[in-house]
């Protein structure tokens, strides 16, 4: 059992970063029902926003730059952390432009729309940022390991597992205790009922799309210092959003985060014992959620099922 | 009495119609012949990898190989032909591996193809060539199998494998670090083959496997894998993770300060993995066949090269992918030239056995393409992060250079059943 407890704890941690990776899609999901496929995308875009931000290298030249640069990383990340965001979310804005002569069609046309998005936004990275693999620098009193029960542990997963916590509170706080919280839920329970009342659906929805890239961006920014910075790094990113919010149910938000935490606990533990299989385990947790309930574990009847 | 309706002149007419149409579309094989009587350029495809986890070294793959064929043109051609390429990307997915191959040779005329990065790709379009008899030079997948049991008498391997890096690296690990290892395998074809290789010399040097901990490929976190090694305690760490998995891992390890307790080899770092990345991420001993501040002579006028060639590319000096795919392309012409023909059982026969200067490869040893094999024996480094680096870019230290022989890959021979020239189906490319 000791020797299971540091993996218990690193499944809770793992599960906390999922859960922030699944946000975003969750959120678009939830309200739109589009599935976003370049949610990966925009995960990425939001990581070399926050790189470019702290790095500097498009203005390094300038007398700004200069000053810039001469501050201390942890003033430098704290922007990039609001900054790549905001940008990624600005992103999402356009898409959501772009995507609204699929709404009222079928989802496939909206599928593909956000898929040919993920293949545009990956290539432009490409070309701005290039091929290779990039660090995003990190402060250092979030960087390095502790120890903790003889075992040594990574101090920015502990941060980031924190910072999870703290986003999924504050966008659950909003949803809840906010008019535009409400206005979103509404929306996504019955839009045409929202738009009697007087609310502009349409720009309900480029607000819910942009929030929703801007999360994707976060978790981008929050991810790139433990998985690394390529072009590709989206591709690592949809699979496990789109699997926990089946595995916790298209639409619900508390769901989608205990999906998240079961998704961590499976694959940190199977990491462990059975290493092969770590991937996989996700793949068989969905398998036995949708086996005895197929809606997920909190899910309801959605417009996708029609 | 039956009376037919076709008169002679038409008949005649048909046959010549009929035998000119064979003789243009007919047979493939008389298809090729006719496109080497006339003097068509020689046109080479690329399966280099653009997208999936090896995308990033599969461009500098790619670059090495253009840059050969470059030079090849700028010196006339090779035969008095102009030298073609056509690229597909093989997305390092063998299931496109063997479609690229497929539609390279039998649309697109390419009578060789060069490129891979991964193993299981390489495998994919090893067989394809070898049905048509199209030469493939294995430019960069490091498996063991591939110069083993898949080996095909059309396919040379040019990187050295898990073996070769295993036999450099195990003996001085376990003389300075410990005889415990445990492996950290990604759960693909080159990890089993390079894990597998790993642990018959451990046993042949006195060392033990604690564990394996196999990491299915597109692992991102490797938290659990390394509380597990924390855990088990072992002296050294013998990690066969490529590509994208092998950067998290790096990054990952960095960040718990356990680069350097336990110990750590990598069988082979590759350049672009690592180009960038801060240098606690390049902790522990790895090899590599090629190093770009090797002090030998060829070696700064080669990088000033690839400097001219791709001025706005971001990777600013070349590394081992690039030199592989340069030096494999470069040899495969240069074999065209030898045998005076495109015929490739006379190219293949160029080949075999044919030794390379160290000085024309940059390397400290000869190297020799191994007749029984088709694997090209060379030097193999081992290699540590520079801590006092000259430049920004001067990334690796280092330690030792072993001899092909010291390195061989003894199992090989009694894998490798290449195919006879018989069984190769014959043209001129």
């Amino acid at each position: 059992m000791l020797a299971l407890l540091p993996h218990i704890v690193n499944g809770l941690t793992l599960g906390l970063l999922f859960a922030l990776i699944a946000l975003g899609f969750m959120l678009i999901v939830g309200v739109m029902e589009v599935i976003n496929l370049a949610h990966g995308s925009l995960f990425t875009l939001g990581a070399y926003l926050a790189l470019s931000t702290i790095g500097a290298d498009w203005f390094a030249g300038t007398g700004f730059g200069s000053w810039w640069l001469g501050l201390p990383v942890a003033a430098r990340y704290v922007v990039a952390l609001a900054l790549g965001p905001l940008l990624a979310g600005a992103a999402g804005l356009l898409l959501e432009l772009c995507l609204r002569p699929t709404y009222g069609k079928a989802p496939l046309y909206g599928l593909l729309l956000t898929f040919g998005a993920a293949l545009v936004i990956e290539e432009v990275i490409r070309l701005v940022w290039g091929t290779g693999e990039q660090h995003l620098p990190i402060p250092a009193g979030i960087d390095g390991a502790f120890l903790l029960g003889g075992l040594i542990f990574s101090t920015y997963k502990f941060f980031a597992a924190g910072f999870s916590i703290v986003a999924i509170l504050g966008v659950w706080l909003f949803l809840e205790r906010t008019p535009y919280g409400a206005i979103i839920k509404a929306g996504a329970h019955d839009s045409e009922m929202v738009r009697a009342l007087g609310y502009d659906l349409s720009k309900l929805r480029l607000l819910v799309f942009g929030f929703g890239a801007a999360l994707a961006g976060l978790a981008g920014v929050i991810m790139a210092p433990i998985w690394g910075l390529r072009p590709h790094l989206g591709i690592d990113v949809v699979i496990p959003a789109f699997l926990i919010i089946v595995i916790g149910g298209v639409g619900s938000f508390w769901g989608a985060v205990i999906a998240a935490i079961l998704v961590g606990l499976a694959v940190g533990v199977t990491g462990a014992y059975a290493p092969a299989w770590s991937l996989l385990s996700m793949y068989v947790l969905l398998v036995l959620v949708l086996g005895f309930r197929s809606r997920g574990l909190l899910g309801r009847k959605s417009a996708l099922e029609n | 009495m039956f009376k037919s309706k076709i008169s002679r002149r038409r008949l005649l007419g048909s046959a010549v119609a009929a035998g000119g149409a064979t003789a243009f579309f007919g047979p493939w094989k008389h298809n090729r012949v006719y496109a080497a009587s006339t003097d068509k350029p020689i046109r080479i495809g690329l399966t280099a990898d653009a997208s999936g986890q090896y995308a990033n070294s599969g461009a500098s793959d790619r670059r090495g190989m253009i840059m050969a064929i470059d030079e090849a043109n700028a010196k006339g051609g090779v035969l008095g032909r102009k030298v073609e390429y056509f690229h597909i990307d093989t997305e390092t997915t063998p299931a496109t591996g063997s479609r690229v191959a497929e539609r390279m040779i039998t649309r697109e005329d390419c009578g060789f193809l060069v490129g891979a990065l991964s193993s299981g790709v390489a495998n994919a379009i090893g067989q394809v060539a070898q049905k048509y008899g199209v030469l493939y030079m294995n430019s960069n997948s490091s498996s063991p199998t591939e110069s083993g049991e898949n080996c095909h008498r059309v396919k040379f391997v040019w990187d050295g494998n898990g073996a070769n890096f295993a036999k450099a690296a195990i003996k001085n690990a376990i003389d300075s670090f410990g005889s415990k290892f445990m492996l950290l395998t990604n759960d693909y074809v080159w990890g089993h083959d390079t894990a597998a290789a790993t642990r018959k010399l451990l046993t042949e040097y006195g060392g033990t496997v604690v564990d394996e901990i196999l990491v299915p490929q597109g692992t991102r976190d490797f938290s659990a894998a390394l509380l597990t090694i924390q855990q088990a305690n072992p002296d050294v760490v013998a990690a066969a993770v490529g590509g994208d998995d092998q950067k998290a891992m790096r990054q990952q390890v960095a960040q718990l300060g356990m680069g350097s307790k336990p110990a750590w080899i990598n069988n082979q770092q590759d350049w672009p993995d690592v180009y960038g990345l801060p240098v606690d991420n390049l902790f522990g001993v790895f090899g590599t066949t090629w190093y770009y501040r090797l002090d030998l002579p060829g070696v700064a006028e080669f990088v000033q090269r690839y400097q001219a060639a791709f001025p706005e590319t971001a990777m600013r000096v070349p590394g081992n992918v690039f030199y592989n795919g340069y030096m494999c392309t470069r040899e495969l012409l240069a074999a065209v030239e030898r045998a005076g023909t495109t015929n490739n059982i006379a190219v293949i026969k160029a080949l075999e056995g044919h030794v390379m200067p160290a000085k024309d490869r940059m390397q400290h040893f000869d190297a020799m393409i191994d007749p029984v094999t088709h694997q090209v024996q060379q030097t193999i480094y081992l290699a540590t992060a520079n801590t006092a680096p000259a430049e920004k870019d001067d990334l690796f230290s280092i330690l030792t250079q072993s001899t092909p022989e010291a390195v061989k890959d003894t199992a090989a021979p009694g894998a490798c059943k290449l195919e006879s020239y018989e069984a190769t189906p014959t043209f001129d490319a």
